[in-house]
Protein backbone atom coordinates (compact mmCIF):
# COMPACT_ATOMS: atom_id res chain seq x y z
CA UNK A 1 0.00 0.00 0.00
CA UNK A 2 1.04 3.52 -1.09
CA UNK A 3 1.41 6.52 1.12
CA UNK A 4 -1.57 8.18 -1.10
CA UNK A 5 -3.49 5.43 -0.44
CA UNK A 6 -3.78 5.43 3.33
CA UNK A 7 -4.21 9.44 3.52
CA UNK A 8 -7.34 8.43 1.28
CA UNK A 9 -8.26 5.85 3.90
CA UNK A 10 -7.23 7.32 6.82
CA UNK A 11 -10.86 8.40 7.90
CA UNK A 12 -12.28 5.03 7.23
CA UNK A 13 -9.91 3.12 9.36
CA UNK A 14 -10.68 5.12 11.77
CA UNK A 15 -14.47 5.06 11.21
CA UNK A 16 -14.28 1.41 10.76
CA UNK A 17 -15.49 1.67 7.57
CA UNK A 18 -12.47 -0.47 6.05
CA UNK A 19 -12.88 -4.10 4.99
CA UNK A 20 -10.49 -6.37 7.34
CA UNK A 21 -8.00 -6.73 4.36
CA UNK A 22 -7.70 -2.99 3.73
CA UNK A 23 -7.66 -2.44 7.46
CA UNK A 24 -4.92 -4.80 7.78
CA UNK A 25 -2.94 -3.03 4.67
CA UNK A 26 -3.18 0.14 6.40
CA UNK A 27 -1.77 -1.66 9.77
CA UNK A 28 1.53 -3.11 7.72
CA UNK A 29 1.54 0.65 6.24
CA UNK A 30 1.52 2.93 9.13
CA UNK A 31 3.47 0.24 11.35
CA UNK A 32 6.59 1.22 9.20
CA UNK A 33 5.95 4.49 7.79
CA UNK A 34 5.82 7.22 10.71
CA UNK A 35 4.03 9.94 8.20
CA UNK A 36 0.98 8.14 7.62
CA UNK A 37 1.07 6.97 10.89
CA UNK A 38 0.64 10.86 11.86
CA UNK A 39 -2.07 11.28 9.48
CA UNK A 40 -3.96 8.32 11.19
CA UNK A 41 -3.93 9.54 14.53
CA UNK A 42 -5.41 12.89 13.35
CA UNK A 43 -8.21 10.73 12.10
CA UNK A 44 -8.25 8.37 15.44
CA UNK A 45 -8.24 11.85 17.40
CA UNK A 46 -11.34 13.02 15.35
CA UNK A 47 -13.23 9.65 16.19
CA UNK A 48 -12.29 9.20 19.73
CA UNK A 49 -13.56 12.17 20.18
CA UNK A 50 -16.78 11.62 18.64
CA UNK A 51 -17.15 7.80 20.78
CA UNK A 52 -16.14 9.54 24.14
CA UNK A 53 -19.29 11.87 23.63
CA UNK A 54 -21.73 8.93 22.92
CA UNK A 55 -23.10 7.54 26.24
CA UNK A 56 -20.97 6.54 28.82
CA UNK A 57 -20.91 3.30 30.59
CA UNK A 58 -19.31 2.17 33.61
CA UNK A 59 -16.99 -1.21 32.78
CA UNK A 60 -18.09 -4.28 34.56
CA UNK A 61 -15.89 -5.16 37.35
CA UNK A 62 -15.51 -8.82 35.85
CA UNK A 63 -14.02 -7.56 32.66
CA UNK A 64 -10.76 -5.98 34.09
CA UNK A 65 -10.30 -9.91 35.96
CA UNK A 66 -10.57 -11.07 32.18
CA UNK A 67 -8.46 -8.37 30.47
CA UNK A 68 -5.67 -9.17 33.57
CA UNK A 69 -6.07 -13.49 32.75
CA UNK A 70 -5.27 -12.44 29.17
CA UNK A 71 -2.68 -11.01 30.13
CA UNK A 72 -1.11 -13.77 32.22
CA UNK A 73 -0.11 -15.95 28.76
CA UNK A 74 2.14 -14.01 27.51
CA UNK A 75 2.53 -14.83 23.50
CA UNK A 76 5.36 -16.97 22.80
CA UNK A 77 6.18 -15.38 19.53
CA UNK A 78 7.11 -11.83 19.51
CA UNK A 79 9.04 -11.17 22.87
CA UNK A 80 11.85 -12.81 21.09
CA UNK A 81 11.48 -11.26 17.97
CA UNK A 82 13.91 -8.47 18.42
CA UNK A 83 16.67 -11.00 19.73
CA UNK A 84 15.81 -13.24 17.25
CA UNK A 85 16.81 -10.53 14.42
CA UNK A 86 20.10 -10.00 16.04
CA UNK A 87 21.26 -14.05 16.34
CA UNK A 88 20.54 -14.20 12.51
CA UNK A 89 21.99 -10.86 12.14
CA UNK A 90 24.92 -12.65 14.28
CA UNK A 91 24.80 -15.70 12.62
CA UNK A 92 25.52 -13.77 9.10
CA UNK A 93 28.74 -11.85 10.19
CA UNK A 94 31.25 -14.50 10.11
CA UNK A 95 30.32 -14.53 6.41
CA UNK A 96 30.48 -11.25 6.28
CA UNK A 97 33.92 -10.70 8.11
CA UNK A 98 35.19 -12.81 5.37
CA UNK A 99 34.27 -10.59 3.03
CA UNK A 100 34.96 -7.58 4.38
CA UNK A 101 37.90 -7.46 6.78
CA UNK A 102 37.41 -4.26 8.22
CA UNK A 103 37.98 -2.94 11.49
CA UNK A 104 34.82 -1.54 12.19
CA UNK A 105 33.31 -4.88 11.18
CA UNK A 106 35.57 -6.57 13.99
CA UNK A 107 34.42 -5.07 16.58
CA UNK A 108 30.92 -4.94 15.36
CA UNK A 109 31.40 -8.49 15.11
CA UNK A 110 33.17 -8.82 19.02
CA UNK A 111 30.57 -6.62 20.44
CA UNK A 112 27.58 -8.81 18.53
CA UNK A 113 29.18 -12.42 19.68
CA UNK A 114 28.93 -10.59 23.52
CA UNK A 115 25.49 -9.51 22.35
CA UNK A 116 24.23 -13.05 22.07
CA UNK A 117 26.28 -14.27 25.09
CA UNK A 118 24.16 -11.82 27.17
CA UNK A 119 20.74 -12.18 25.10
CA UNK A 120 20.98 -16.13 25.54
CA UNK A 121 20.39 -16.05 29.23
CA UNK A 122 19.48 -12.68 30.81
CA UNK A 123 16.00 -10.94 30.66
CA UNK A 124 15.49 -7.86 28.53
CA UNK A 125 13.01 -5.67 27.44
CA UNK A 126 12.61 -3.80 24.02
CA UNK A 127 11.40 -0.04 23.09
CA UNK A 128 10.72 0.81 19.87
CA UNK A 129 12.35 4.19 18.41
CA UNK A 130 9.90 6.94 16.75
CA UNK A 131 11.12 7.76 13.57
CA UNK A 132 11.59 10.88 11.03
CA UNK A 133 9.47 10.38 8.01
CA UNK A 134 11.87 7.90 5.58
CA UNK A 135 13.40 6.78 8.64
CA UNK A 136 13.49 2.43 8.81
CA UNK A 137 12.01 0.76 12.06
CA UNK A 138 14.66 0.86 15.07
CA UNK A 139 14.11 -1.23 18.42
CA UNK A 140 16.65 -1.17 21.53
CA UNK A 141 16.91 -3.97 23.57
CA UNK A 142 17.96 -3.56 26.94
CA UNK A 143 19.00 -5.48 29.84
CA UNK A 144 16.50 -4.55 32.57
CA UNK A 145 19.48 -3.15 35.06
CA UNK A 146 20.98 -1.18 32.47
CA UNK A 147 24.33 -3.13 31.92
CA UNK A 148 23.71 -3.79 28.08
CA UNK A 149 22.10 -2.07 25.24
CA UNK A 150 21.64 -3.47 21.75
CA UNK A 151 20.50 -0.83 18.79
CA UNK A 152 18.84 -2.43 15.84
CA UNK A 153 18.11 -0.52 12.50
CA UNK A 154 15.83 -2.78 10.16
CA UNK A 155 16.89 -1.66 6.67
CA UNK A 156 19.52 0.72 7.11
CA UNK A 157 21.18 2.40 4.46
CA UNK A 158 24.16 4.31 6.00
CA UNK A 159 25.74 4.51 9.22
CA UNK A 160 24.22 6.75 12.12
CA UNK A 161 25.07 7.71 15.00
CA UNK A 162 23.56 6.55 18.53
CA UNK A 163 23.78 8.89 20.98
CA UNK A 164 22.55 9.28 24.43
CA UNK A 165 20.19 11.99 25.98
CA UNK A 166 20.66 13.25 29.35
CA UNK A 167 20.84 16.47 31.20
CA UNK A 168 20.42 18.82 28.23
CA UNK A 169 23.68 17.16 26.34
CA UNK A 170 23.72 14.50 23.83
CA UNK A 171 26.25 11.73 24.77
CA UNK A 172 27.88 10.13 21.44
CA UNK A 173 28.01 6.49 22.31
CA UNK A 174 28.65 5.21 18.93
CA UNK A 175 28.08 4.11 15.09
CA UNK A 176 25.38 2.25 13.92
CA UNK A 177 26.60 0.25 10.95
CA UNK A 178 24.58 -1.74 7.96
CA UNK A 179 25.38 -4.95 7.32
CA UNK A 180 23.01 -6.61 5.00
CA UNK A 181 19.81 -5.35 5.72
CA UNK A 182 19.88 -4.92 9.62
CA UNK A 183 22.50 -2.11 11.56
CA UNK A 184 23.08 -2.66 14.83
CA UNK A 185 25.23 -1.48 18.11
CA UNK A 186 26.24 -3.47 20.69
CA UNK A 187 26.63 -1.21 23.91
CA UNK A 188 27.88 -3.06 27.07
CA UNK A 189 26.98 -0.44 29.99
CA UNK A 190 27.09 -0.13 33.95
CA UNK A 191 24.08 2.54 34.07
CA UNK A 192 20.65 3.00 32.90
CA UNK A 193 19.64 5.43 30.08
CA UNK A 194 16.18 6.42 29.38
CA UNK A 195 16.26 8.13 26.37
CA UNK A 196 18.53 7.07 23.42
CA UNK A 197 18.67 9.27 19.91
CA UNK A 198 19.61 8.09 16.45
CA UNK A 199 21.45 10.71 14.82
CA UNK A 200 21.91 11.39 10.84
CA UNK A 201 25.00 13.59 11.06
CA UNK A 202 23.91 16.27 13.34
CA UNK A 203 19.97 15.48 12.86
CA UNK A 204 18.23 13.12 15.32
CA UNK A 205 16.02 11.00 13.44
CA UNK A 206 14.62 9.02 15.93
CA UNK A 207 14.48 8.66 19.45
CA UNK A 208 13.34 5.72 22.26
CA UNK A 209 12.36 6.32 25.73
CA UNK A 210 13.29 3.73 27.94
CA UNK A 211 11.57 2.52 30.89
CA UNK A 212 13.04 1.83 34.44
CA UNK A 213 9.63 1.65 36.40
CA UNK A 214 9.75 -0.96 39.40
CA UNK A 215 6.86 -2.84 38.17
CA UNK A 216 8.02 -3.62 35.01
CA UNK A 217 11.39 -4.88 36.25
CA UNK A 218 9.47 -7.73 38.29
CA UNK A 219 8.37 -8.74 34.46
CA UNK A 220 11.39 -8.76 32.17
CA UNK A 221 10.01 -8.56 28.45
CA UNK A 222 10.99 -11.91 27.67
CA UNK A 223 13.90 -14.47 27.81
CA UNK A 224 15.63 -15.51 24.85
CA UNK A 225 16.21 -19.66 24.81
CA UNK B 1 26.14 19.63 21.93
CA UNK B 2 23.67 21.41 24.04
CA UNK B 3 19.95 20.25 23.70
CA UNK B 4 17.16 21.28 25.49
CA UNK B 5 15.77 18.22 27.33
CA UNK B 6 12.04 17.62 26.85
CA UNK B 7 10.48 15.21 30.01
CA UNK B 8 8.79 12.32 29.34
CA UNK B 9 5.01 12.68 30.56
CA UNK B 10 2.99 9.15 32.44
CA UNK B 11 1.29 8.76 29.14
CA UNK B 12 4.43 9.03 27.32
CA UNK B 13 6.35 6.62 29.25
CA UNK B 14 2.84 4.48 29.02
CA UNK B 15 2.84 4.04 25.51
CA UNK B 16 6.44 3.65 25.21
CA UNK B 17 5.99 0.43 27.47
CA UNK B 18 2.53 -0.50 25.36
CA UNK B 19 4.65 0.02 22.78
CA UNK B 20 7.39 -2.32 24.15
CA UNK B 21 4.68 -5.16 25.71
CA UNK B 22 5.32 -4.38 29.14
CA UNK B 23 2.70 -6.34 30.99
CA UNK B 24 1.95 -3.88 33.45
CA UNK B 25 1.54 -0.83 30.48
CA UNK B 26 -1.01 -3.01 29.22
CA UNK B 27 -3.40 -3.29 32.76
CA UNK B 28 -2.70 0.25 32.94
CA UNK B 29 -3.78 1.30 29.71
CA UNK B 30 -6.87 -0.71 30.14
CA UNK B 31 -7.68 0.40 33.74
CA UNK B 32 -6.93 3.96 32.51
CA UNK B 33 -9.52 3.82 29.68
CA UNK B 34 -11.83 1.29 30.60
CA UNK B 35 -15.25 2.54 30.78
CA UNK B 36 -14.26 4.64 27.33
CA UNK B 37 -13.62 1.13 26.28
CA UNK B 38 -16.73 -0.53 27.15
CA UNK B 39 -18.78 2.21 26.56
CA UNK B 40 -17.28 2.23 22.44
CA UNK B 41 -17.72 -1.52 22.51
CA UNK B 42 -21.25 -0.91 23.74
CA UNK B 43 -22.46 1.64 21.43
CA UNK B 44 -21.54 -0.24 18.57
CA UNK B 45 -23.13 -3.92 19.89
CA UNK B 46 -25.72 -2.43 22.30
CA UNK B 47 -25.39 -5.80 24.00
CA UNK B 48 -23.14 -5.96 27.39
CA UNK B 49 -22.01 -9.43 27.06
CA UNK B 50 -20.73 -8.57 23.48
CA UNK B 51 -19.12 -5.29 24.87
CA UNK B 52 -17.62 -7.58 27.20
CA UNK B 53 -16.03 -9.72 24.82
CA UNK B 54 -15.35 -7.58 22.61
CA UNK B 55 -12.75 -5.37 24.18
CA UNK B 56 -11.64 -8.33 25.88
CA UNK B 57 -10.86 -10.03 22.56
CA UNK B 58 -9.49 -6.54 21.28
CA UNK B 59 -6.89 -6.07 24.07
CA UNK B 60 -5.86 -10.25 23.41
CA UNK B 61 -5.47 -9.29 20.20
CA UNK B 62 -3.09 -6.93 20.90
CA UNK B 63 -1.15 -7.91 23.50
CA UNK B 64 -0.67 -11.13 21.07
CA UNK B 65 0.53 -8.51 18.18
CA UNK B 66 4.16 -8.49 16.98
CA UNK B 67 3.73 -4.93 16.98
CA UNK B 68 0.78 -3.97 18.87
CA UNK B 69 1.47 -0.35 18.97
CA UNK B 70 3.72 2.73 17.97
CA UNK B 71 3.93 5.80 19.65
CA UNK B 72 4.07 7.62 16.28
CA UNK B 73 0.58 6.11 15.65
CA UNK B 74 -0.86 8.94 18.29
CA UNK B 75 -2.31 9.08 21.54
CA UNK B 76 -2.65 5.26 23.11
CA UNK B 77 -6.14 6.33 24.30
CA UNK B 78 -7.40 7.37 20.73
CA UNK B 79 -5.58 4.38 19.12
CA UNK B 80 -6.85 1.69 21.75
CA UNK B 81 -10.80 3.33 21.24
CA UNK B 82 -10.63 2.86 17.58
CA UNK B 83 -9.22 -0.65 17.99
CA UNK B 84 -12.06 -1.74 20.25
CA UNK B 85 -14.60 0.86 17.50
CA UNK B 86 -13.02 -1.91 15.28
CA UNK B 87 -13.50 -4.70 16.64
CA UNK B 88 -17.29 -4.25 18.01
CA UNK B 89 -18.00 -3.30 14.23
CA UNK B 90 -16.74 -6.43 12.59
CA UNK B 91 -18.22 -8.71 15.22
CA UNK B 92 -21.87 -6.50 14.20
CA UNK B 93 -21.21 -7.02 10.56
CA UNK B 94 -20.54 -10.54 11.82
CA UNK B 95 -23.79 -10.86 13.31
CA UNK B 96 -26.16 -7.97 11.44
CA UNK B 97 -27.66 -6.00 14.04
CA UNK B 98 -29.58 -4.26 11.39
CA UNK B 99 -32.72 -3.15 13.15
CA UNK B 100 -30.82 -1.27 15.75
CA UNK B 101 -28.79 0.30 13.11
CA UNK B 102 -31.97 1.03 10.88
CA UNK B 103 -33.22 3.05 14.69
CA UNK B 104 -30.51 5.05 14.77
CA UNK B 105 -30.48 6.32 11.10
CA UNK B 106 -34.13 6.59 10.96
CA UNK B 107 -33.77 8.81 14.14
CA UNK B 108 -30.71 11.15 12.68
CA UNK B 109 -32.28 11.41 9.36
CA UNK B 110 -36.09 12.42 10.77
CA UNK B 111 -34.30 14.30 12.98
CA UNK B 112 -36.83 13.61 15.41
CA UNK B 113 -35.93 11.30 18.16
CA UNK B 114 -32.81 12.69 20.90
CA UNK B 115 -30.69 9.95 21.71
CA UNK B 116 -31.43 8.12 24.79
CA UNK B 117 -27.85 10.10 26.11
CA UNK B 118 -26.59 9.71 30.20
CA UNK B 119 -25.33 13.05 29.21
CA UNK B 120 -27.83 15.34 27.58
CA UNK B 121 -26.32 18.05 26.81
CA UNK B 122 -22.88 16.39 25.41
CA UNK B 123 -25.36 13.89 23.43
CA UNK B 124 -26.96 16.61 21.73
CA UNK B 125 -23.77 18.59 20.88
CA UNK B 126 -23.09 15.77 18.77
CA UNK B 127 -26.19 15.35 17.70
CA UNK B 128 -26.28 19.34 16.66
CA UNK B 129 -23.17 18.61 14.96
CA UNK B 130 -24.40 15.45 12.66
CA UNK B 131 -27.50 17.28 11.48
CA UNK B 132 -25.58 20.54 10.77
CA UNK B 133 -23.58 18.16 8.86
CA UNK B 134 -24.23 18.30 4.78
CA UNK B 135 -26.76 15.84 4.33
CA UNK B 136 -24.77 13.55 2.00
CA UNK B 137 -21.83 13.94 4.48
CA UNK B 138 -24.16 13.16 7.40
CA UNK B 139 -25.51 9.90 5.85
CA UNK B 140 -22.22 8.67 4.87
CA UNK B 141 -20.86 9.05 8.34
CA UNK B 142 -23.80 7.83 9.75
CA UNK B 143 -23.70 4.64 7.91
CA UNK B 144 -20.00 4.69 8.69
CA UNK B 145 -20.18 5.89 12.68
CA UNK B 146 -23.52 3.66 13.66
CA UNK B 147 -23.64 1.73 10.74
CA UNK B 148 -20.73 -0.11 10.91
CA UNK B 149 -20.90 -0.56 7.02
CA UNK B 150 -17.51 -0.62 4.84
CA UNK B 151 -17.13 2.61 2.28
CA UNK B 152 -18.17 -0.05 -0.57
CA UNK B 153 -21.51 -0.66 1.20
CA UNK B 154 -22.49 3.01 1.71
CA UNK B 155 -21.35 3.68 -2.01
CA UNK B 156 -23.34 0.09 -3.07
CA UNK B 157 -26.41 1.71 -0.65
CA UNK B 158 -26.16 5.06 -1.95
CA UNK B 159 -25.29 4.59 -5.15
CA UNK B 160 -22.56 7.15 -5.96
CA UNK B 161 -18.53 6.39 -6.70
CA UNK B 162 -16.58 4.87 -4.01
CA UNK B 163 -14.75 8.03 -4.08
CA UNK B 164 -17.47 10.40 -3.83
CA UNK B 165 -17.84 8.15 -0.40
CA UNK B 166 -14.42 8.52 0.40
CA UNK B 167 -14.94 12.36 0.11
CA UNK B 168 -17.85 12.95 2.09
CA UNK B 169 -16.53 10.71 5.04
CA UNK B 170 -13.68 12.62 5.20
CA UNK B 171 -15.26 16.01 5.26
CA UNK B 172 -17.51 15.14 7.31
CA UNK B 173 -15.31 13.90 10.06
CA UNK B 174 -13.08 16.81 9.96
CA UNK B 175 -15.96 18.93 10.13
CA UNK B 176 -17.77 17.37 12.96
CA UNK B 177 -14.65 17.37 15.00
CA UNK B 178 -13.71 20.99 14.54
CA UNK B 179 -17.65 21.27 15.26
CA UNK B 180 -17.01 19.59 18.74
CA UNK B 181 -14.31 21.82 19.71
CA UNK B 182 -11.86 19.28 19.45
CA UNK B 183 -8.93 21.74 20.36
CA UNK B 184 -6.56 20.57 17.81
CA UNK B 185 -9.17 19.75 15.26
CA UNK B 186 -7.62 20.08 11.46
CA UNK B 187 -9.88 23.29 10.85
CA UNK B 188 -7.44 24.09 7.83
CA UNK B 189 -8.39 21.26 6.25
CA UNK B 190 -12.02 21.48 6.96
CA UNK B 191 -14.22 23.05 4.06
Amino acid sequence: MMHEQVADLAELYALGALGDSDRAAVDEHVRRCATCAQLLAGAERDVALIASMEPQHAAPRELEARVERTLQNRPQAWPYAAAIAAAVAIGLLPSLYILSQTNALHRSMLAQAAATERLAGAPHRMAHFRTTPGMPPAEIVYAPDGSWYLVLVHGAAKTLSVAWMHDGTRTMLGDAVPQGHLASLYLPKSHRMDRIALMDGDRVVAEATLNWQKTSLSHPTGRFA
Amino acid sequence: MRVQRSEGSGDEALAAAFAAHERWAFSEAYRQNASLLYSAAYNVLGNADEAKDCVADAIARLWRARHPYSPGRGSLRNFLVVCVRNEAISRRRRHVRRARVEERLAALASDAEPFDAEDPIERDRVRSALIALPPEQRTAIALAFYGGKTHTEIAAELQEPLGTIKSRIKLGLRKLAAALGHPTAREHDVR
